[in-house]
Parts: C-alpha cells; sequence; structure tokens
C-alpha cells in the first residue's frame, strides 16, 4: 500500500505558450462566423474567472447567470449528484437558471447505438443553446459526455457549412436562431475556478482524506485542447480537473498505474455488455487504485464514471476481487467539505459502494444525519409534507 | 569596389565548416556567434559520440575549433548577436551587438548557419510526463549523462536494469504539428542504445519505434550492430503512456508484431525528441527577410539540386536551419554554401 | 471474447457489390475526410485503448483495412468488430490525427441505416433505453432503477426501488421530483425534439433497427405531435 503524492513537476518547468499553439482558436472562428451572419455566439456573462487550457490560451468560465445542462444519468441515478451543483451555487448566493425546456443530449444514445446522425446531434443541441439564451443564461453542461460531444458539434458545426446549414432550417423551423456559447464550459471547470472561494468556506477538516482522481474520456481526450491544464499540477502533463480542487480543500490526492485509463462505460456496455464494463472498471481502475493508493474515497466528474466506477464493485466483491472505494462526485465532494448534509444535499444513498466510513473518518455523525433524512422521509410518506425543500436541506 | 568577405551567422558544426572552407579558398570570413564560445549544439548540449562513427564528439569540436582559431582568415566575434540587415551582394551591412555594443559588420555574401533545437517534449500529444517523472530524460539529457560516463537513474542514483527509448517525440505528428521526420534521431538513439548496453552491460535497452530510419550505411554499422552485437531490443510499437508504478515507470504501448497492447515496466525512459528550428533561425531569418518554411525552417530554392540558395540574393542557408539535417548534410550543405557564396561576390566584383 | 476471423470467407453469403456499396456508403459522409488520413501502424491508438484489452479488438487494424479499402475486411470489421469500441476516443492521440472512434461511428451509423442483422442483434436488449429518450427527452430514468433491469449492481437497487418515490420527493432541485423521466420537461420540449428527430430522418433508423419499438415510438408521437397542432407530421 502506497501512499503516493500527486506528481509534481520535476525541477523542470513547462510553460505552454499559445501565441504558437497549432491549431485555430475555434472561438475567433466562431465570431467570424457571426461577423457573417452564419450564426450567433451567446457571450459569457461578465462575471467570470480565467482559467488555463492545454496550449496555454486562456478560457473563460462564467460564475454565475448559467443555465445548468443536466445530465440523464445524473438525474435519473445518482440526484445528488446534480443537487450538489446546485447547493454549491445557492451557498454563494449566485444566480443560476434550472431549466424544465432542456432535452438530454441524446450523446449517450448516439455512442451507445449511433441510432442517429450529425444533423440530428447537432439541432438538438443548438436547440438546448437557443433555450439557453432565450432566458437569457448561459449553458453549465453537468455531464462530460455532453460536454465532449458539444465540443465535437461546435467543431462541426464551424467547419461544414452544409451541416450548418441543414441545423439553420431544423431552427428556422422550431422558431429558434442558431446560437453556439462562446465557450462550451463543464460545471467541475466552474468547481476548479471556484476552488478557493470554497476553500474559503470550508468548515470539515479533510487533510486526513486521501483520494484518487478518475478524469473522464469524454472531458479530456475529445478535443484535447480545449480542458483545463495548469503548471502547478501535474507539470501541465495531465489535465488539471479535478486534482486541483480537491487540492484546494486540502485532500491527498494519490497518483495510480492506471490514471489515464477509460473507467469503462462503454455507452453501450454498460446496458447491454456489461461484463466488459464491470471486469474493466474493477480490474483497470478501482483494484489498482486499492493497491496502489488504497484511497479513502475515488472522485471523478462525470456521470458515467462516477455510476460505472461505483456500481461495478458489487460484482467484483462477488468474484472476492479487492474492492471497497466509495466514489463521488468532486461537487459532493466540495460541497461537503462546506458542510452539506450527506444525506439530504449530496444524496449518497443512492451510491452503491459503502461510504460511511470516508463519512466517519470526517468526524461526521452519520447515524444522526440518516436519521436527519429519515424524518423528511417520513413526512413525505405520511403525506405531511409534498417534497424536501433546499430548506429543509440545509436545517 | 565590392566587398569580398563573407559573414557566417552560427559557430556550431556548420558554420564552422564554412569559416574553414572560406579560409581555405582564400577569402575572409567573419563568423558570429552568439553564446560566448564555438561548437553550436554539439557543445551547448554536451554531446558524448557523434552518430554514426562513434567518435568523441568534445573531441570532434576542438578540432573545428582549432581550425579557425587563430586563423588569420578568420574573424571571430563571439557573444554576438546580429540585429539587423540591408543592402545586397557585394555591399551587406550588418549590425550586431557584440558584449554590448553596437558593431556593424559589412560583408559581401552571407551564410546562415543558425540550426536548430530540440523539441520541447511538454508539447508532445502523448503522455509523456516529462515534467513529473525524474526518470523520463530526452536524448540530450542521456547524452549528458554518456558523456560523464554516469549513466543512473535520476530518482535514486542507481544504475537502471531496463532502459526505453521512445521515437518520434515531436516529429511525425500532425497534431503538434512537426509532420516531419527529424532524420536523426534513430539513429542517436541507437547510438546511445549501444553506449547504454556498453556502459551498463548488466542493463536491457529496448526501442519502441515506428519505423526505423537507417539511411544508407547507418543500416550496417549503427542498426544491426546494435541487434546483433549489443542484443538492443527493437519493438515495432508506439508507446503513448508514462506513467509511474511503485519504484518503476510503465511504459504504455502496442506490439504490434504480437498484435496486442503492452504495458512494460521501465527503470529510465529517453524520448527521441526532434528538431526545430531555433529561435536564432527564425530571428536571422526575419531580419533578411528570407522565406520560412511552414514549420519555420528557411526555405531553400531549387529542390533537390540547390540545398543552400534562399529567396533572397546573396543569403545563404546551411544546416539545420534548412530543416532536419544529420551531421553530414551539414557539413556538405557547408561546403556548398561556401562555393556558391564565394561566387555570388565574385560575379559582382568582376561583371561577366 | 470470440476471436476475431479475418479470413475472407466470412461473410460469403453477401455479395462483393453489396459490400463495396455499404463502403462506398461510409467513404460519402462528410467526416470521412477529417476521421481518416493515413496509417502508419504505431499502435499508439490500441495502446490506449480499453476495448483491445477486453476483447479481440484493434482500432489500429479498422484504420488500416478503411485506409487499404479492403472491402471483404471492412465488411467483417463492420459485422463483428465495430460494436467492441467504447467510444471513449483515446484514440484521438493518434499523430496522424486519425480518428478510429470516429471512423467506426461512421461505419456504425450506416450498419444501422441498412438494417445490418449484426447492428439488430448488438442493439438487442437496448431497445428500452430508445424508447427512454424517444418518449421522454432523457436516457435513464429513476424507474429503471429495478432489480431485474440491473441484476449485477447488487441488492442496493432493492432499497432504491422500494422508496424510489418518496426518495425522489425527498430532493430539493423542483426539476427533479419525477420518477418516470429523469427531470422535469416542458411538452413543448418533447415536441421540439420530435421534430428535430423527425427532421433528420432519425425515425427512418430505428425502424431499421428494432421496427416493433417504431411502431410504439411512432404512435407516442403522432399523438402528441397532433395535441400540439401539427397535423402534417408523421413518421412513414
Amino acid at each position: 500500500m502506497i501512499h503516493l503524492p500527486v506528481v509534481k513537476a520535476t525541477d523542470r518547468k513547462f510553460e505552454a505558450d499559445p501565441d504558437n499553439a497549432p491549431t485555430e482558436d475555434i472561438r475567433e472562428e466562431l465570431f467570424q462566423l457571426e461577423k457573417e451572419g452564419e450564426l450567433e455566439v451567446i457571450r459569457v456573462p461578465d462575471n467570470y474567472i480565467e482559467l488555463p487550457t492545454k496550449y496555454g490560451r486562456m478560457k473563460k468560465i462564467p460564475v454565475e447567470k448559467t443555465w445548468h445542462h443536466k445530465s440523464c444519468g445524473q438525474c435519473g441515478h445518482i440526484p445528488g449528484y446534480s443537487t450538489s451543483i446546485f447547493w454549491l451555487n445557492r451557498q454563494f448566493g449566485l444566480d443560476y437558471y434550472d431549466p424544465t425546456d432542456q432535452t438530454s443530449c441524446t450523446a449517450w444514445n448516439y455512442y451507445a447505438s449511433a441510432t442517429s446522425n450529425p444533423e440530428a446531434q447537432a439541432a438538438v443541441a443548438i436547440r438546448n443553446f437557443a433555450a439557453a439564451d432565450e432566458v437569457g443564461y448561459f449553458p453549465l453542461i453537468h455531464c462530460g459526455t455532453s460536454f465532449g460531444h458539444y465540443k465535437e458539434v461546435r467543431h462541426a458545426l464551424v467547419h461544414q457549412h452544409d451541416l450548418r446549414r441543414k441545423v439553420k432550417k431544423i431552427m428556422e423551423r422550431l422558431g429558434k436562431k442558431l446560437v453556439i456559447p462562446e465557450e462550451i464550459v463543464h460545471y467541475s471547470e466552474w468547481v476548479l475556478a471556484m476552488k478557493d472561494r470554497i476553500a474559503e468556506r470550508q468548515e470539515i477538516d479533510m487533510s486526513n482524506i486521501t483520494a484518487t482522481v478518475h478524469p473522464a474520456c469524454h472531458y479530456h481526450k475529445l478535443i484535447e485542447e480545449d480542458a483545463i491544464y495548469d503548471s502547478e499540477i501535474y507539470g501541465a502533463q495531465r489535465t488539471a480537473i479535478v486534482t486541483g480542487t480537491l487540492q484546494a480543500l486540502g485532500i491527498n490526492v494519490g497518483d495510480y498505474s492506471t490514471w489515464f485509463d477509460c473507467c469503462g462505460f462503454g455507452f453501450r456496455h454498460i446496458l447491454v455488455s456489461r461484463d466488459f464494463s464491470r471486469s474493466f472498471s474493477v480490474q483497470r481502475k478501482i483494484e489498482v487504485m486499492k493497491e496502489e493508493v488504497d484511497p479513502d474515497i475515488v472522485v471523478t466528474h462525470d456521470t458515467g464514471c462516477v455510476t460505472t466506477l461505483d456500481q461495478s464493485q458489487f460484482a467484483g466483491r462477488a468474484h472476492d476481487k479487492k474492492v471497497g472505494l466509495p466514489v463521488m462526485s468532486d461537487s459532493q465532494v466540495a460541497a461537503l467539505a462546506m458542510g452539506a448534509h450527506p444525506y439530504k444535499v449530496l444524496q449518497l444513498h443512492w451510491h452503491n459502494t459503502d461510504n460511511k466510513p470516508f463519512l466517519r473518518k470526517l468526524g461526521l455523525d452519520i447515524d444522526k444525519q440518516w436519521a436527519e433524512f429519515q424524518a423528511e422521509v417520513d413526512l413525505i410518506k405520511a403525506g405531511k409534507k409534498e417534497y424536501m425543500t433546499w430548506e429543509d436541506a440545509d436545517k | 569596389m565590392a566587398n569580398e568577405n563573407i559573414l557566417v551567422i552560427g559557430g556550431g558544426p556548420t558554420g564552422l565548416e564554412a569559416a574553414k572552407g572560406i579560409a581555405d579558398l582564400g577569402y575572409k570570413a567573419i563568423l558570429v556567434e552568439k553564446r560566448e564560445r564555438l561548437g553550436g549544439t554539439p557543445d551547448a548540449s554536451g554531446y558524448a559520440a557523434l552518430t554514426p562513427d562513434m567518435r568523441d564528439a568534445g573531441e570532434a569540436m576542438d578540432e573545428m575549433r582549432a581550425a579557425v582559431e587563430n586563423n588569420p582568415n578568420v574573424e571571430i566575434m563571439l557573444n554576438t548577436e546580429v540585429t539587423g540587415a540591408e543592402g545586397e551582394t557585394g555591399n551587406f551591412k550588418v549590425k550586431a551587438k557584440s558584449a554590448g555594443n553596437e558593431v556593424e559588420i559589412e560583408a559581401g555574401a552571407v551564410i546562415i548557419a543558425t540550426g536548430f533545437t530540440h523539441f520541447d517534449p511538454g508539447r508532445e500529444t502523448q503522455k509523456y510526463g516529462y515534467y513529473e517523472h525524474d526518470d523520463v530524460l530526452t536524448l540530450v539529457d542521456a547524452e549528458k549523462m554518456l558523456k560523464e560516463g554516469n549513466f543512473v537513474r535520476p530518482s535514486n542514483g542507481e544504475k537502471p536494469k531496463r532502459v526505453a527509448f521512445i521515437q518520434c517525440v515531436g516529429s511525425r505528428d500532425r497534431q503538434i504539428g512537426n509532420e516531419y521526420c527529424s532524420k536523426v534521431c534513430c539513429g542517436i538513439s541507437s547510438k546511445q542504445a549501444i553506449e547504454v548496453r556498453e556502459m551498463v552491460p548488466d542493463c536491457k535497452v529496448f526501442i519502441f519505434y515506428i519505423d526505423m530510419r537507417m539511411y544508407g550505411y547507418w543500416e550496417n554499422e549503427i542498426y544491426w550492430p546494435a541487434q546483433e552485437k549489443h542484443k538492443v531490443n527493437y519493438i515495432k510499437g508506439m508507446a503513448t503512456e508514462i506513467i509511474k508504478k511503485g519504484d518503476h515507470l510503465i511504459v504504455k504501448g502496442e506490439d504490434t508484431t504480437m498484435r496486442r497492447p503492452m504495458e512494460v515496466p521501465m527503470d529510465m525512459v529517453i524520448l527521441a525528441v526532434g528538431m526545430e528550428p531555433s529561435a536564432g533561425t527564425r530571428q536571422v531569418a526575419d531580419i533578411f527577410g528570407v522565406k520560412k518554411n511552414q514549420y519555420n525552417f528557411i526555405e531553400t530554392i531549387g529542390g533537390a539540386l540547390n540545398t543552400v540558395s534562399t529567396n533572397v540574393e546573396g543569403v545563404f542557408a546551411a544546416g539545420a536551419c534548412t530543416g532536419p539535417s544529420d551531421l553530414e548534410d551539414c557539413i556538405s550543405a557547408a561546403g556548398s554554401a561556401v562555393m556558391k557564396s564565394i561566387a555570388a561576390v565574385r560575379r559582382v566584383a568582376v561583371p561577366a | 471474447m470470440m476471436a476475431l476471423d479475418l479470413s475472407q470467407n466470412k461473410h460469403a453469403d453477401v455479395s462483393y457489390e453489396e459490400k463495396e456499396r455499404l463502403f462506398e456508403e461510409v467513404k460519402a459522409d462528410e467526416r470521412w475526410h477529417h476521421v481518416l488520413y493515413g496509417c502508419y501502424e504505431c499502435g499508439i491508438c490500441v495502446a490506449a485503448c480499453p476495448s483491445a484489452r477486453f476483447y479481440d479488438f484493434s482500432p489500429r487494424v479498422i484504420a488500416q483495412a478503411v485506409a487499404r479499402e479492403d472491402i471483404d475486411l471492412i465488411y467483417t470489421l463492420m459485422s463483428d468488430s465495430i460494436w467492441d469500441c467504447s467510444q471513449c476516443f483515446s484514440c484521438d492521440r493518434c499523430p496522424r490525427q486519425n480518428s478510429p472512434g470516429q471512423i467506426i461511428t461512421v461505419m456504425r451509423e450506416v450498419a444501422v441505416k441498412n438494417g445490418l442483422q449484426t447492428a439488430k442483434d448488438a442493439l438487442q436488449g437496448y431497445g428500452r433505453i430508445i424508447y427512454k429518450i424517444m418518449a421522454t427527452g432523457s436516457q435513464v430514468s429513476p424507474d429503471m432503477l429495478q432489480p431485474d433491469a440491473f441484476p449485477d449492481w447488487g441488492t442496493h437497487v432493492y432499497e432504491i426501488a422500494e422508496n424510489l418515490e418518496e426518495w425522489r420527493r425527498a430532493l430539493p432541485p423542483e426539476t427533479l421530483h419525477t420518477t418516470e423521466t429523469g427531470w422535469k420537461v416542458d411538452q413543448k420540449t418533447i415536441i421540439e425534439l420530435y421534430l428535430i428527430w423527425h427532421m433528420t430522418g432519425v425515425m427512418d433508423l430505428i425502424e431499421g433497427v428494432d421496427e416493433g419499438l417504431f411502431m410504439i415510438l411512432v404512435d407516442v408521437m403522432e399523438e402528441r405531435l397532433e395535441e400540439a397542432g401539427y397535423d402534417d407530421i408523421t413518421f412513414d
């Protein structure tokens, strides 16, 4: 069992040079197309923080006025994930929008079954962006798959005028404009941008916690240049996302030899070829993490990754695999650090692998907290309350 | 009256050979070098042995330096950087900053020999972790260690048991933008592999490659001996990740011969970094209005039949500033540039 | 884990002309010249690929096959191999800037569009997901957390299923007070989604994959579209 610190830059220091980036800046290309009347760009609201990306270009991360593009898997199966993102926004009194005029990005289905085509995928994306624009908010993407997919859609729309033409026609039929946001922003980038403010309000000491980080493939492998890289973290050789957030909370982040590996979600596989997903995630990720770091928690920033890593461990236990690492999202960890209720806000009862040892290690009285949650549920069961509110969650 | 001096910018092997050639023909060479000593990259980067003949690099550079120092036909200006230029064949006026002073150099023709720089592995597409792991090195780092005769793991100072070379780092890559092949790295890696095998006989050495570029005599002088005499393992298949596991580095690649992914532990990994134009090459090209190609190397006009003329008459470029070159290319190009530059000033001095 | 049979005798029942036609359709895709350049067989894609470790699957072989335009091999791969890909795009590290993952996406779309039996087999059991997304606009819903749906996720699912209604009401965000959908979606939004799928030909793809599912969906969608005032939209 080895506790490894996050690998920092050696004596060598790498600085990316944005003036010598090998690609065109997609945002410049968007503005050019806007000038030509091809589309409209939704500007990042005035209140933003900048973070560096792979080639050194700075990315604008909106702090508020965000339109929360929710995730199927989160809202469907791990709703504490979405809840924690909203909770963080509310703690800072930020103006945000949780839409009902939102469809799934449909990328999970696309990558699983290919029962779609680029035109449909692009139209779905633009429809959502237009819905955000119509209420005056800026899209913030909750899911890693949506994020990667929308980056691809943006790239396709900028470079394929035929596709643009087709999508514009569909939008016209729906009475909408062809709009694309100035930046495609993932919520974990927002959490990273806010890390110092979150750390300022940290109530729970996490310095005795070791975590491993799993970066979502679709976050940093699709359109690789548009992901956060920082020369202080991994020497800018790997994405800084999630790791940067956890370090700001005082958590020890341990490195392991399958860091770059996919979790094994597989889109189609997690649903109909499950032996692949559970074998891969247990043998290539969880077991390696356990053997090399033995962390208290595994932290990731995508729906599919949380699902696969968390749920697969049950089958692993049945086969005497060395598993048993609780999995959660960076937003849940950040919220917990700020004092969020593990059941009323983090909703950890939807997660599978036992997270109680982790919560107890933080000094939380989880029996009491579970009772508090149960009290709310009992009120609902008895018909005395229709829903648990935000106020109830923070009592 | 046309000036018949030839200005040589850059005191590496190319510049040294050019200056010597100019002097041998009875003309005056003005050799300008921005560092405080001559020898170029083999000197600055501490090369151990030259490819392919394994001659000691320091000794070779000493020989080249000796030919121009104390040579009545070569004026050497160290700590000198060119800052401006105007004029034409027979009448170039070049401004430079020499040890803090502004100077003006007059020459009839110019040979640019400003060379290359090594690719920075932080910009590599694959995840090699050069800025994360002490035991991941470049050819340049390895060369320094070989020169000192001290080839050990930087992390713990111990002799390595398993060393891997990874080829094509920063070259042949569309995403980085350096689509070309850097020509020399296969030879240099193999040469270093041989040196490691000799210096650390217990150490197994692997080279992960896409293709082995062994032109001409390199095939039988380097490649075959590396495999046959020194038992270097050549594995056709590239690595995509280097990550730490316990005390080792894990190299993830595909063994294409066996058609399966492989993960092999190594003690040290040496990245065969490619060539890029040096900052001096870019600056000097712009100063003289010389056209650069899409990779910012100096573009020579005339294709295969003219490897030294640029778009500016009277200004020639030789060696690695024009593109990936091995030492033989540099020496040959220097000779060609000497010939053409002297011919150019003579045409002006004695019109036909 | 089936061994991949790369011999030319595989799929001899399909004519060469048919195999060629399918490949022409693949090449005609607008993305084709961005996803396939040349391949120098470095193996980086295989090195990074999770499926290559589990299946007898090689993105390198797929890239080579399409680069060589080996019709028989391409058809074999389109039938037996492309559904092993986990669409993670680790292979986008290709130094030639190929994307074997996207090559596979295009091949999959062509397989689905042409109703290949192997595509239908690969998507067997997936129909309920397509139904969910088409009917509700989100891919998974809380009421799918049933023991029979995810048996290898263990006994925890029983607890969720039993308490589903109350636990969903015990969620602070108002949009999550749902069990049949992931979040509350406006009717107008669903209609817009149907219109998109109608206009982009996606319904035809569904028909090719699962005709029974297609018919159920058509009923649902046409009814809702009519209610919303779109009498002119049909999905045949």
